[in-house]
């Protein structure tokens, strides 16, 4: 995932490389959904998330779609 | 994931915090009274099951998500040590798993300008008008999680 300054540089970085576009988030959301997913990394009692689990974020976020299916 | 397993990862993530690098498994069998080949093992087992990452063919941590120990663009100030974030998400994940205020200084995908972000108390101070895109979808993540 990467940093991009606005639309119109994502969409000149797609073209430049040639990729089709994946999926856009604002920071702020990004730092929502990276409170979630990372906050618990350093807790003592961590355990491996189940994929149900790592789903629950993310339609917790609104992050909705085939390209948010976690599998 | 076995209680041993755990204990060793719960090791390697503390040592993050600690020394700002993950233990070498030398480091890891020293800690635990062990041979360096079961070291090795736990390794290639937290790698297996998503919970480090390590440099291919090497029991090297190269990630202990959300933290890198490769250089990349994104450069994560937090908790009173400059660190490494594999990318847009993990380094914001930075501060997230530290539960402190950071900084993150990277560049535009695009045009390779400097961008910042600042986190104060969890919320984003700096650099809510920047985006993050994402190519992959969240099923393939893990079949190159270095691209991801």
């Amino acid at each position: 995932m990467v940093y991009l300054r606005s639309e119109e540089h994502l969409g000149r970085w797609l073209d430049a490389n040639g990729w089709e576009p994946g999926a856009t988030l604002g920071a702020i959301k990004l730092n929502d959904l990276s409170r979630e997913w990372w906050g618990t990394r350093l807790d003592a009692r961590w355990r491996p998330r189940a994929a149900a689990e790592s789903q629950a974020i993310i339609d917790r976020l609104g992050l909705a779609g085939e390209f948010w299916s976690y599998g | 994931m076995d209680a041993f397993d755990l204990d060793v990862r719960r090791h390697v993530y503390f040592s993050v915090v600690a020394n700002g690098r993950p233990p070498t498994t030398a480091e890891v069998a020293a800690a635990f009274a062990i041979d360096e080949g079961v070291a090795e093992s736990a390794y290639r087992r937290l790698h297996d099951a998503h919970a480090l990452v390590l440099f291919p063919g090497t029991t090297d941590v190269w990630m202990a998500n959300p933290f890198c120990f490769a250089p990349t663009v994104h450069r994560v100030i937090a908790g009173g040590r400059t660190w490494t974030g594999t990318c847009a998400w993990d380094a914001l994940g930075i501060p997230a798993a530290l539960g402190c205020d950071g900084r993150i200084e990277s560049a535009c995908a695009c045009c390779g300008e400097p961008v910042a972000l600042e986190v104060r108390a969890g919320e984003l101070t700096q650099g809510s008008d920047l985006l993050a895109h994402i190519l992959v979808p969240a099923r393939d993540w893990w079949a190159d999680i270095g691209f991801t």
